[in-house]
């Protein structure tokens, strides 16, 4: 009896050492610290995503992990300059015809992908007619193609994208996500979405490094492409761990097993600051936090209201509390990262309860029966206010909801999971107030949130119509110089911020960690650095 | 032993059937839906080309129906996020799972004996009073709290161990499983203590101890050869209940030591609503704590002999 249990045991065990022998990553990067010409060669930089990638940039599921991973592994047309405005990558240039519905792009010549097939237009066709605007497939930022009808090979290195209405950003948008993939892999696959020998395992790039190894839910490797057409990497490997506790991450970030990444949660920042090994970094990003009022409901179509809300709200507070200062008052939805379009003399909403109850007594609202709420006819100024658990945006409305009832609004917070409240608020459009934030590529087009067209079922979040606002918006799509471009944009973020469509709140900054022994990585984002990944150097 | 093989079996195959009914009907009802059509900026055609493409127009129940005839037939359908098959999302996470909790069980069981003995042999001094405060301790701590701490000290401080991942080589591996089993720990082995110690106070009292006492046979062999076999009998059922706790254990753990097994699995499935991943990964667990259970019973019988005929 005994034999038997033991031997029972014994399968057990080697069941389990069999299964856990874990595959054994090859060879550690060779080259460290070798100099030339003041540019360290060689070594690995580490960046933690929080997820498995997904190795297709328009694939459904690609998300902030995998934009990360593609940015390094593809290319796309164009890429955002230190400047943010785009510039040329795969495209060396570009001209736009007469009416602005035909652009012609040139290929850079003798770009070769990972497998060595050579690039050329065939890639361009195929990534935007068969993917992107293939609507049975729901292509990841498909809708930022809306204005596109196809696109034209001319000849091997010349595009033509053909277009149903002007598109002025179309360079800004090739920038954003929206990389080239390899015409040849994806030959006589039915579905790209379940090609997951290339979206899972072995993509073809194109970009300054390639696949090296990877181990689902702990690590991908990405080696040096030393035929990249922008220059050979500085670096040997790239190695993103994915790791998704923010603690662990600074855990790593402070024993140097991480080298550069956003830090979201600022809860941990004074323990970062007194390390040594790393730094903090600021830089601007296209983003802006808001909040939506349902525009359907009578109640906040007067924009008394709304101006009087933002009154109401401590913007500075919040900021310099929730967000540790890393932010500045939004006005309208240009963010100041677009220097050539931010209008910095715009009017704003400082907070000044006195005169939010002055705007609501205007509209009518006051609290007459001295309950401590607005009313107005007999009516309560009651709502709810829908807030998702993500990030800091639960403790930033519980301070928007004090600073509303202090002037007598009566808020009833809600808080749902993420993918409940995009359910309830985005698809059923079931939603009193919301607070949220929007990330465009750095170009001021602003159409798609804005645009009546797309107010209901698209981007346009509040349902906020103007025949104003549209034909200023329509306006700035069809004008592509950028002087003329200015001015149109400066009227429409005088419009935003006279008649709030959304209630701007501010502009966060990007905050990240960088580790001391890294050089050379641009001054700009860490999404926006790694365009210029091949520059990037450390030193041992 | 055949007849209660059957009926075990048959028992298995009903509880693998309610789980997997309430699981599906439990996430489908759920607010929301897969991740690639919960994006902020996905448009409504968007949504309706993934929700046409991923088959989630069909009712509820006929989607059950679909999904229990492919698995029955070993086809756990292709992950809704990734488009691997659910199957190898598994595979490759599982054995990774599996080392952390067989290695726990293992720590758990000889720390937790090991104490219980000692807190048993001398009950109601400091050292008794010491190893249960510990107990309580560890049983009360949030882990993810001591997990993050122990990666401050020894991770950041000392750099004696790595933070994050599963190591290369023996060494790494080692070093890189000791936090994680000392975490998973704190779930089971206050448990293995108390159960040792109250099951050793037990035995000890027996007539037979006594017996043996009173031929003059030495304390040591008369606790380890006559009282320790008897008081583990109950140990061992226990290390059954301990494996859900276990496993349920691991989503944290795992999460925090960036660990790839399937805990952090079933978070990121529920989480973006991955319907085939969250029905794979239960199915794999249910039938892993029926089967852990089935073994600790037939150990159980081999153990104690008065149970020959168990069910």
């Amino acid at each position: 009896m005994k034999s038997k249990l033991a031997t029972l045991l014994m399968v057990f065990i080697l069941f389990i050492a069999g299964c856990s022998s874990d595959t054994n990553t090859s060879g550690e990067s060779s080259s460290g610290g070798k100099e030339t010409e003041g540019v360290s060669k060689g070594g690995n930089v580490s960046i933690p995503i929080v997820g498995d990638p997904i190795f297709n940039p328009w694939h459904p599921n690609a998300y902030a992990e995998s934009n990360l991973v593609n940015r390094v592994l593809f290319q796309g047309l164009t890429k955002p300059g230190l400047d943010n405005l785009p510039v040329g990558n795969l495209a060396e240039e570009w001209t736009t015809s007469e009416d602005g519905l035909v652009w012609t792009f040139k290929l850079k010549e003798g770009v070769k992908w990972h497998d060595g097939e050579e690039f050329t237009a065939e890639d361009v066709a195929f990534t935007f007619n068969d993917l992107v605007l293939n609507a049975s497939l729901g292509s990841n930022g498909a809708s930022n193609y809306k204005a596109l009808d196809k696109v034209v090979e001319v000849d091997d290195y010349t595009v033509e994208f053909h277009l149903k209405s002007p598109f002025a950003s179309l360079p800004a948008y090739l920038a954003f996500n929206s990389e080239i993939l390899p015409a040849h892999k994806f030959e006589g696959v039915e579905d790209p979405w379940e090609f997951t020998d290339f979206n899972k395992e072995n993509p073809v790039g194109i970009g300054s490094f390639k696949m090296g190894e990877y181990i689902s839910g702990q690590s991908l490797k990405l080696v040096k492409n030393a035929e990249y057409h922008n220059g050979e990497p500085n670096l040997d490997s790239v190695t993103f761990k994915i790791l998704p506790d923010v603690n662990t991450q600074i855990a790593q970030a402070l024993s140097n097993e991480l080298d550069i990444f956003v830090l979201e949660d600022k809860s941990s920042l004074a323990r970062i600051e007194q390390a040594e090994n790393i730094e903090l970094v600021t830089a601007d990003i296209t983003r802006y936090f808001w909040i939506s009022l349902d525009m359907e409901n009578p109640k906040f179509q007067d924009v008394k209201v709304r101006q009087a809300m933002l009154h109401a709200i401590d913007r500075e507070t919040i900021i310099d509390s929730v967000l540790e200062g890393y932010g500045e008052i939004a006005n309208a939805a240009i963010t100041p990262d677009q220097k050539q379009y931010f209008n910095e003399d715009l009017k704003t909403y400082e907070f000044d309860p006195e005169k939010s109850k002055q705007l609501l007594k205007e509209a009518g609202w006051e609290d007459t029966d001295g309950d401590g709420i607005l009313d107005k006819d007999g009516e309560d100024f009651t709502f709810q206010f829908d807030i998702a658990l993500q990030g800091d945006l639960e403790q930033i409305a519980v301070l928007v909801q004090q600073y509303l009832k202090d002037v007598g609004f009566d808020v009833e917070l809600n808080t749902m999971e993420w993918n409940a409240m995009i359910q309830k608020n985005i698809i059923d459009r079931d939603f009193d107030m919301i607070l949220n934030w929007w990330s465009y590529p750095s170009d001021p087009d602003i159409y798609a949130q804005y645009h009546s067209s797309n107010a209901g079922t698209g981007n346009n979040i509040p349902g906020y119509q103007s025949e104003e606002l549209d034909k200023l918006l329509e306006k700035g799509q069809s004008t592509s110089d950028p002087d003329e471009r200015a001015v149109v944009y400066d009227e429409v973020q005088e419009y935003m911020a006279e008649n709030l469509p959304y209630i701007y709140l501010w502009y966060p900054k990007e905050l990240s960690i960088r580790s001391n022994r890294l050089s050379n990585v641009p001054d700009m984002y860490v999404g926006g650095a790694l365009h210029y990944i091949y520059e990037w150097s450390v030193t041992e | 032993m055949l007849q209660f093989l059957i009926k075990r079996f048959g028992q298995s195959v009903i509880l693998i059937l309610i789980v997997t009914l309430i699981t599906f009907f439990l996430i489908n009802l759920a607010p929301g839906g897969p991740a690639s059509m919960m994006r902020m900026d996905a448009t409504a055609e968007e949504r309706a080309a993934l929700s046409e493409r991923l088959g989630l127009n069909d009712p509820i129940p006929v989607r059950y129906g679909k999904w229990l005839g492919d698995a029955v037939q070993g086809d756990l359908g292709p992950s809704l996020s990734s488009g691997q098959p659910v199957m190898d999302r598994i595979v490759e996470r599982f054995p990774h799972t599996l080392k952390l909790a067989f290695w726990t069980i293992i720590f758990s069981v000889i720390i937790g004996v090991v104490l219980g003995i000692i807190s048993a042999r001398n009950r109601n001094t400091w050292r008794d009073h010491t190893i249960n405060f510990g107990s309580v301790i560890g049983l009360s701590i949030p882990s993810f709290w001591l997990a993050i701490m122990l990666i401050l000290l020894f991770s950041v401080q000392l750099q004696w161990l790595p933070s994050a991942g599963t190591g290369e080589g023996f060494v790494g591996q080692f070093k890189s499983m000791i936090m994680p089993v000392i975490i998973l720990s704190t779930a089971t082995l206050p448990t293995i203590v108390r159960f040792t110690r109250s099951s050793m106070l037990e035995v000890v009292s027996q007539n037979y101890v006594r017996t043996a006492r009173a031929k003059g046979m030495k304390e040591k062999t008369v606790i380890y050869s006559h009282a320790l076999r008897n008081a583990l009998i109950p140990v061992i059922s226990i290390i059954g209940v301990l494996i859900p706790r276990l496993l349920s254990g691991t989503v944290i753990v795992e999460s925090v030591f960036g660990w790839p097994g399937m805990g952090r699995l079933i978070v990121e499935a529920a989480q973006s609503r991955d319907y085939n991943l969250v029905m794979g990964v239960t199915v794999v667990a249910t039938v892993l704590v029926i089967f852990s259970n089935f073994i600790v019973d037939i150990i159980y019988s081999k153990v104690d002999p008065r149970v020959k005929n168990i069910g």
